[in-house]
């Protein structure tokens, strides 16, 4: 007989995937589920951009407000924050947010969109295609047979590797591209081609992210000698990495970084134009008063910008010991509906707000009702931004982790005794 | 025989590898859980009692009645339940300038993640096998010829497992309490611990469900590798997906009117509209009384209307009456766009009501959803407290505005009759302050029926279900 090659053991697989039960599972979900996520999210985007069409400022409104973005549908994040309506007034800006936030329901549960099922259910299922690959085969004594054809262990783990990623790759690809033709197809949304771009990079994190799942799998199953113990083992791992430390980590960083909450910034702003409303009455000087008014707030918006900012990099860096973590940061920082990209869009706002506010005061000091201001413009961030600022590094993490989980896997494999 | 069986799946579970990860890793995550929220908890007091001192100085020196109501607001302080359960209380603030998104990226871990998400996965973990192992191990054959009824054998793999689950759960909640009651700024009431003790009988029930799922795919399974594969399936899309998709399915059914536009929307009524109607409706009432007093058409200087208004008692009338017709207009004016507003609003309102119901009803399919209803609200940290309190906000502010500020101005007038009243600095700091105290334990009972007869509902459900696969199960 000749020698098995990497690609045999992996056709192998593969073939042996076809037929059981749990790729027939598998599939299920992920047809099931990146189509439900697709299409709720794609309904969800065109009420947003119905909604946006009706407010969206008239020429010459100080109101900065910028259209949701079609990537919303793969990465929601935080874009119900980004396309709030920020109307610039004499005393500050004036926040309206959307619809949800008629619906406290909304922030009882995480957005079902794309990336979720991608960092919480199908890591899930990369670990099902990793668990039982040395475990079961040596509780079946098939891993005896193969390793007795004097195939080298390298190629075994590389094939079973290969095998199974493709397993869940392909069919996870072609659910993704489907689903994305099928947005495509809608002629309400369009994606510009830089979009397209970033959706792929979604989909390579993506491939990365699940890649980093099976091969802890593999790892887990080299180190048990049951396939039970290794399921129950990696489903506590799985918990763990995308749940518990994510959430976690931004509860101690909290701990360490004293960043005032939000409820008290609301009200010294409420205390700040108030008492200088009230001062300028008792002494007439009105545009003194109001200048007063915009650079307190600006002082105590750029202090909270700069803790605020801190934070978010705090807890990152603890976040980043699980790879769901790096892999959301990255991917929504990407798609333009991060963290990052809100606190730019803020400060985009500040900016507009100051360069129009003297005007503003003097408008309504005279009394001027009908004038006319010029429009807020917002260029989301370039890539070469977002990844110089994380994106890059969490990309570079994934990779590690998956170098990493692949030669510990291999390291247990060559120590695996068959027996 | 019954106790045998009880005695002997426990002993079987506790001595099993899953047993004792699940235990350490719950022990663990609850302790940790419990020292960070603690932490984070009188980090809040701390800073509520900042605030409330920068209010009580503004009141001393700034206070006004004509925008107190943007200062003086009514506020939620922490509440110690917070430590255990988070609910609602994370300050995202989206509808201000000021917000902090990282609870949306990132949910806070509370007990109720720890039940929803970790403890149902033990449950899983340890009871996807309890009928398809037994008979790969050949163990259910031997029970069985026991002549013991399947029903009770069920009973007992039912009681025995759910126990020891609920076990290391309560265990580990011990201790986490232990950490958060040495906290010296924690002050845990009596009805905290009937809350907490109704939370544990819901978190029990919750356990039961997903036990009980557990062995209803079991026993509708050959192989314990298969029934891995449906219990994950199933729990993931009753733990992962059908509560984050109700919010979304239940805007497509019952869609809500934009808040933005519907605020445009007010704000043009009551104002440039509201200023258009004033002044036709003006127009149309002066019009009338000029018609009646002719007098009125000349044109006359303010100080020649003065005199003539002093020596005329003829003029005197005519003028009073045009002041009078003024005035109807613009109250009329206001009337009119206020009940636009009104209606406007109540629309609003009530779709987003309706569209919230829907939601919630549509998540309570899973049991997830009721769990975190329940918990949340028994806590006074979810939907129900925010009803409660709004309606202490009600109360306070009918206390201040209807007594505490005609009392001040009336005092005010006293000493300066010509003054401002609404734009002059004044003391207020013997104003009456808005006090939160959670709802009775009684109201939040109520309030979570529904929740626990779902869970329970699922349970008895599950029970019988399971019971039938097992009866038809083939134990060869």
């Amino acid at each position: 007989m000749d020698k098995p090659t990497t690609w045999m053991i992996a056709r192998k697989e593969i073939l042996s995937n076809l037929l059981s039960y749990k790729f027939f599972v598998v599939l299920l979900l992920i047809v099931l589920l990146t189509g439900t996520s697709l299409f709720i999210m794609r309904r969800d985007f065109r009420l947003r951009t119905a909604d946006y069409q009706v407010i969206r400022p008239k020429p010459g409104e100080p109101i900065a407000l910028v259209a949701p973005s079609p990537l919303a549908i793969f990465a929601k994040g935080v874009d119900d924050a980004i396309t709030r309506s920020f109307e610039v007034g004499i005393i500050g800006t004036d926040v309206k947010a959307g619809q949800s936030s008629g619906n406290v329901i909304y922030s009882f549960f995480p957005a079902p969109d794309f990336l979720y099922v991608v960092r919480v259910v199908l890591s899930l299922v990369a670990l099902l295609f990793g668990f039982d690959q040395v475990s079961r085969e040596r509780e079946q004594g098939t891993l005896k047979l193969v390793l007795g054809s004097s195939v080298s262990r390298a190629k075994v783990i590389a094939g079973k590797w290969l095998g199974n990623y493709l397993s869940l790759a392909v069919p996870f690809l072609l659910a993704s591209l489907l689903g994305s033709a099928f947005l495509m197809l809608d002629p309400e949304i369009h994606f510009s081609s830089g979009q397209l771009g970033r959706l792929g990079l979604i989909l390579a994190l993506s491939l990365l992210y699940l890649g980093f799942f099976l091969s802890l799998g593999i790892l887990v199953s080299a180190l048990t000698r049951r396939a039970a113990t290794s399921v129950v083992t990696l489903l506590f791992i799985w918990a763990v990495l995308v749940f518990v430390i994510p959430s976690l980590g931004t509860l101690i960083a909290r701990q360490f970084m004293s960043v005032p909450s939000v409820r008290a910034l609301g009200e010294k702003r409420q205390q700040t134009w108030t008492r200088e409303v009230l001062l300028s009455i008792r002494d007439g000087n009105w545009t003194e008063h109001f200048r007063k008014i915009n650079a307190e707030n600006d002082q105590m918006e750029q202090d909270y910008r700069l803790k605020f900012e801190r934070l978010v990099r705090l807890s990152r860096n603890i976040n980043r010991i699980s790879p769901a973590a790096s892999f959301l940061d990255a991917a929504s920082e990407i798609a333009g509906t991060g963290i990052g990209e809100e606190t730019r869009l803020k400060q985009e706002v500040v900016r507009y707000k100051d360069s129009i506010i003297d005007r503003i005061i003097e408008d309504q000091g005279s009394g001027r009702r009908d004038a006319q201001y010029p429009a807020f413009t917002y260029r989301p961030r370039r890539l070469a931004e977002i990844f110089a600022g994380g994106a890059l590094f969490d990309t570079a993490w994934l990779v590690f982790f998956n170098i990493l989980s692949f030669a510990l896997a291999y390291v247990a494999f060559v120590r695996y005794d068959v027996r | 025989m019954f106790k045998t069986i009880i005695a002997k799946e426990i002993r079987n579970n506790i001595l099993s590898f899953r047993f004792i990860v699940s235990f350490v890793l719950l022990f663990v995550i609850v302790t940790v859980t419990a020292v960070v929220l603690t932490g984070d908890f009188t980090r809040r007091q701390q800073e509520y009692s900042q605030r409330q001192t920068e209010i009580e100085n503004y009141l001393r020196n700034y206070a006004h009645f004509n925008r107190i109501g943007n200062v003086l607001q009514a506020t939620q302080p922490p509440i110690p339940f917070q430590t255990l359960v988070r609910g609602l209380t994370a300050d995202v603030n989206i509808q201000q300038f000021d917000d902090d998104p990282l609870p949306v990226m990132f949910p806070l871990v509370d007990l109720t993640f720890i039940v929803t998400i970790l403890v149902s996965l033990v449950a899983l973990i340890l009871s996807y096998d309890t009928v398809s192992g037994e008979k790969e191990d050949g163990t259910l054959k031997l029970m069985l010829a026991n002549g013991l009824s399947r029903a009770k054998v069920l009973l007992a793999k039912f009681a025995g497992g759910a126990l020891t689950i609920l076990a290391p759960f309560v265990v580990s909640l011990g201790a986490g309490m232990l950490i958060i009651l040495v906290h010296p700024g924690v002050s845990w009431t009596g009805a905290d611990w009937g809350a907490l003790g109704l939370i544990v009988v819901g978190a029990a029930l919750y356990i039961s469900v997903f036990y009980l799922i557990g062995i209803l795919i079991s026993s509708a399974h050959r192989a314990s590798s298969s029934s891995i594969m449906t219990s994950l399936f199933v729990w993931v899309l009753l733990v992962l997906i059908v509560p984050n998709l109700s919010p979304y399915v239940a805007s497509f059914l019952s869609p809500t009117p934009s808040r933005i536009k519907v605020a445009r929307e007010t704000d043009r009524l009551g104002d440039t509209d509201r200023d258009a109607l004033g002044r036709k409706l003006q127009a149309q009432y002066v019009g009338e009384v000029v018609k009646q007093y002719p007098v009125l058409e000349e044109r006359l200087t303010d100080e020649e209307v003065k005199r003539r208004i002093a020596e005329d008692p003829e003029y005197r009338k005519a003028y009073e009456a045009r002041r009078a017709a003024t005035e109807r207009a613009w109250n009329e004016a206001n009337r009119i766009q206020g009940e636009k507003i009104r209606a406007l609003e109540d629309d609003l309102r009530q779709r987003e009501a309706a569209q919230t119901g829907l939601a919630r009803a549509i998540s309570m399919i899973s049991p997830l959803a009721d769990f975190s209803y329940l918990a949340t609200d028994l806590s006074s940290t979810g939907m129900r407290n925010t009803v409660h309190f709004s309606r202490l906000a009600e109360l306070w502010g009918r206390v201040f505005y209807q007594d505490y500020r005609p009392k001040k101005i009336a005092e005010m007038r006293a000493k300066d009759p010509t003054g401002d009243f609404w734009n002059t600095a004044v003391d207020m700091t013997d104003a009456p302050r808005f006090r939160y105290t959670e709802e009775g334990l009684g109201g939040r009972v109520k309030a979570v029926l529904p929740p626990f007869a779902v869970l329970l509902g699922y349970g008895v459900l599950l029970f019988a279900a399971a019971y039938v696969a097992f009866i038809r199960y083939d134990v060869r």
